[in-house]
């Protein structure tokens, strides 16, 4: 009966209240689940930008010292634990460089734009305060680079593994054999056909992009939904922890939602 | 199809060992596994320090030859805590996997072999279990029972199974149409002997070398948890904990909360080199 009451509650977007935050969890969603959303799309950016491009050399240069080293590297970020990585950002960036602030969205003494989108880097561009922004976007470059440097090793590791699979395909022997210049075999014919199988990574990536977001934040302070939950974790909250839990499972639906529809954009021969 | 089974291992041992990435992480896992073994026979008796003891060297020392990973906000060992705490950790990963691994091979066989509406049932409930990444649903089920090492265990092996049971359903699907497999069943042999003589003994070398990938996973999600404070409760040092408890000190003394997290990494990578060569030893079997 009671779960009868909680769906019914969550068709009308009610989903409990927080005696700890003293305010319904839709409330606190709202707040903390762009904070989150912001760090994953820049933890995305970074994974794809470190990942492509390294998956894409340890395929180029395979059994060379830069494909072991690069094996190296992923192998280190897949097997550390996330808490691992954000420390060991902190430590360089901050403690030693310097050149980044150690945690929260904001400087203090930065007063946070008003909340129209609620997302904090949008707000203050649409208040048009530069400095906000570049403020909030250097408070999100160490969570995110943190989250990334965890993940990208998935894509890298598949990318490599692919490119090579399809640089031995017939097509590519043909294509070999009418004399297409290196350089155009490999980015043009091969590597869009060997992305596919990382389209069925992000599935992988986001969870444990949403896994990661739980110590990233909590070690940078990052206002976040993965703070949220540590926080509700901690003070027993369960009207927020089974609404954490939902919102994440619903984010890992909907990506796997999108990478079919991915699918069908980089594999012509599928159609939806 | 086993008649040159002595052979047959020879030959998976021979292709394995050729990987000298695969060796480092037998190595790895060994020199971690006997420590693990030898603490839990032991005890404290042949560490350098008690490991729970205060004040056996100052208070966040530097690492130095009396104390190799220092000294922590306490005047504990480090290095002494670190290894007094492989054993929980160590076994935590491999009796989450074991069952995983029973279970999941159990529950693969009956959905695989006999398909209908089993088979519908059990995908699906690993579909719902698929949907919510393992920490935060091993969060939850903490939650509900309390932190605790034995508590954190039992709801790790309530998760972690549903891989298991797909990659199993999957290579019995594959074994069940096999030649040897329809001979068995036309003679009559009662579907028990057919599960435990044909299906399962030929299943169980790709299930086991993604299980030994999978060490690694449990031994992070693991760590995580008990850096969320979900584990054993102070003062038993655990991994993931001590970095928690010691990442308030990252200005003063930045070795401490880095030391159990290397440990964590450095076990990790071990069990990933040495599942990714037993798997590439599997595949290699298979095409030749």
């Amino acid at each position: 009966m009671q779960f009868g009451y909680y769906l019914d509650g969550l068709l009308h977007g009610d989903l409990g209240f927080s005696v700890f935050k003293g305010e319904p969890v839709s409330e606190a969603m709202l707040q903390t689940l762009p904070f989150t959303l912001q760090i994953a799309f820049f933890a995305i950016l970074f994974t794809l930008g470190i990942g492509i491009p390294l998956g894409v050399l340890s395929a180029k240069y395979h059994h060379t010292v830069v494909d072991y080293g690069i094996t190296g590297f992923y192998l280190a970020g897949i097997a550390s634990p996330y808490f691992l990585l954000a420390l060991f950002l902190l430590i360089v960036f901050t403690f030693m460089l310097h050149l980044l602030p150690s945690g929260g969205a904001l400087s203090p003494g930065i007063t946070a734009p008003y909340p129209i989108t609620h997302f904090q880097l949008l707000d203050s561009l649409i208040e048009g305060r530069w400095s906000t922004f570049v403020d909030g976007l250097f408070h999100l470059i160490m969570p995110s680079l943190a989250l990334a440097l965890g993940i990208f090793g998935f894509i890298t590791r598949v990318l490599r593994a692919s490119i090579l699979d399809v640089m031995h395909a017939n097509y590519i022997r043909t294509a070999r054999a009418k004399g297409v210049d290196e350089n155009t075999l490999f980015f043009k014919h091969a590597l869009r056909n060997a992305s596919i199988p990382v389209v069925t990574l992000a599935s992988i990536v986001v969870t444990w992009l949403v896994t990661g977001t739980l110590f990233v934040e909590t070690i940078f302070a990052y206002p976040g939904i993965g703070q949220y939950a540590v926080q509700a974790l901690s003070n027993l909250d369960y009207p927020s922890l089974l609404a954490i839990t939902l919102v994440f499972a619903v984010i890992i639906v909907l990506s796997n939602l999108a990478a079919d529809v991915l699918y069908a954009v980089v594999d012509p021969e599928i159609r939806l | 199809m086993i008649s040159n089974k002595e052979s047959r291992y020879r030959r998976f041992v021979r292709l394995f060992l050729k990987g000298n990435q695969a060796k480092l992480g037998l190595a790895i896992v060994i020199l971690f596994l006997v420590t693990a073994v030898f603490i839990a026979i032991t005890g404290k008796s042949f560490l350098p320090y008690n490991p729970i003891e205060q004040d056996v060297g100052p208070v966040l020392g530097a690492p130095s030859a009396q104390h190799l990973f220092g000294t922590d906000n306490l005047g504990r060992d480090v290095f002494s805590r670190i290894v007094f705490a492989t054993p929980n950790d160590l076994a935590v990963s491999f009796i989450v996997i074991a069952s995983s691994f029973v279970l999941g091979i159990f529950l693969g066989c009956i959905a695989g072999f006999w398909g209908g509406l089993i088979d519908e049932m059990l995908m699906r409930s690993t579909d719902v279990i698929f949907a919510i990444p393992a920490l935060i649903l091993a969060m939850s089920i903490a939650v509900i029972l309390g932190p605790g090492l034995i508590h954190m265990m039992y709801a790790l092996m309530l998760i972690w199974w549903p891989p298991y049971a797909r990659l199993a359903r999957g290579e019995a699907l594959r074994i069940s149409q096999r030649n040897f497999v329809e001979a068995a069943k036309a003679s009559g042999i009662n579907t028990f002997k057919i599960l435990t003589t044909h299906i399962i003994p030929n299943i169980l070398t790709p299930i086991l070398a993604y299980a030994t990938l999978d060490i690694g996973t449990v031994v992070i999600v693991y760590a995580g948890l008990s850096y969320l404070g979900l584990s054993v409760q102070p003062p038993t040092p655990d991994w993931g904990a001590m970095v928690n408890a010691y990442q308030d000190y990252l200005v003063s003394a930045p070795w401490l909360p880095l030391f159990p997290a290397i440990v964590i990494a450095i076990v990790v990578i071990g069990f990933s080199l040495l599942g990714n060569g037993l798997r590439d030893a599997v595949e290699l079997q298979t095409i030749s």
